[in-house]
């Protein structure tokens, strides 16, 4: 089965901007999200093995996202993909279980990068 | 909504805010040693007879200081306005610098520029970069000290019918600061931010 990647983002121009980012080759299914509710919606689903994930959003921010994930064990591996770049942000995500922190606008070098450190992209 | 400036630059805009806003945040906790907690930017097109409900994070009844300061480059023109909650000025003299006197009228202009000048730099160079393009900035003014957002705003943003108003409200986590930056983009501006954005867009 293919990896199910989701995209939360409740910017459309920032999630389009993420898709153009992701490897290309990489056999995956992409699902969106516009706010933290329908994000863990899907991963409820089977839809978000892998979530990039946006910090300030209505409804349900990301913070709310890490810890709902985290507080009921769902399975989902987060990269934050954020505009909030204080330290203190970066610090606060990854208590919260987050992978790892990239900072916006992102680029297809960095997000090959990190998913190719964490082993979620072969070779 | 402006017939010409529909949800996806609206949409495009509020993201390019996001991520300047997000970098001028950077560097005001960095000076301060605190939190910034940012918001979700504001984007509309406005008549400038409606400004003021832009200004949604504003107790329109509270007393505030404000600082404005133009900018151009590109095609593009507008006015930087930071509107700060006179309430703040103790937390952030105490966070600035540990003033030990009391504030005085200097101290708290020379706060008010101060972040300012943080604030607005950041922010339009933040904005600046994404659409690959540069702003020069003039003078800051000081527009109104002690006043009420209304007496602020009838002073000032009659000179444009129509505005792009980007609203961004920071606020210091466990601190009692609280002030507005409005960034006003003149309406001759629109068709080079919509080709700027379309780049982005495609």
């Amino acid at each position: 089965m293919k990896t199910q990647v989701l995209i939360c983002d409740d910017s459309s121009f920032a999630r389009k901007q993420m898709i153009k980012a992701l490897p290309d080759g990489w056999d995956i299914e992409i699902h969106q999200a516009g706010n933290g509710m329908e994000a863990i919606e899907a991963i409820k689903a089977g839809k978000g093995d892998i979530m990039f994930l946006d910090l300030t959003m209505p409804v349900m921010d990301g913070y709310e996202v890490l810890e709902t994930i985290k507080k009921e064990d769902l399975p989902s591996m987060v990269i934050v993909v954020s505009g909030d770049i204080q330290p203190e942000a970066i610090d606060r995500v990854k208590k919260l279980g987050a992978l790892e922190f990239i900072k916006k606008p992102i680029s297809k070098e960095v997000a090959q990068k990190i998913l190719s450190d964490f082993g979620i992209l072969a070779g | 909504m402006h017939e010409n400036f529909d949800e996806v630059y609206r949409d495009c805009f509020q993201e390019i805010t996001n991520v300047a806003m997000g970098q001028a945040a950077d560097l005001l906790a960095r000076i301060l040693n605190v939190f910034i907690v940012l918001p979700i930017p504001n984007v509309n097109i406005l008549e400038s007879s409606e400004l003021h409900m832009a200004l949604s994070a504003i107790d329109e009844s509270r007393s505030v200081s404000a600082v404005c300061q133009g900018f151009i480059g590109g095609g593009i023109s507008g006015e930087a306005l930071l509107i700060f909650n006179d309430s703040s000025f103790s937390d952030v003299a105490h966070l600035r610098h540990n003033f030990n006197s009391d504030i005085n009228e200097n101290v708290e202009l020379e706060l008010l520029m101060d972040i300012s000048n943080v604030l607005i730099g950041a922010c339009l160079r933040g904005i600046a970069d994404q659409l690959d393009l540069k702003f020069s900035q003039g003078h800051p003014k000081v527009l109104g000290r002690h006043v009420n957002v209304e007496q602020l705003i009838k002073t000032n943003a009659q000179r444009w019918k129509k505005t792009l108003a980007i609203e961004v409200n920071y606020t210091i986590e466990e601190h009692d600061v609280n002030c507005d930056l409005l960034l006003l983009f003149t309406e001759d501006s629109f068709e080079t931010l919509k080709t700027k954005a379309d780049y982005l867009l495609e």
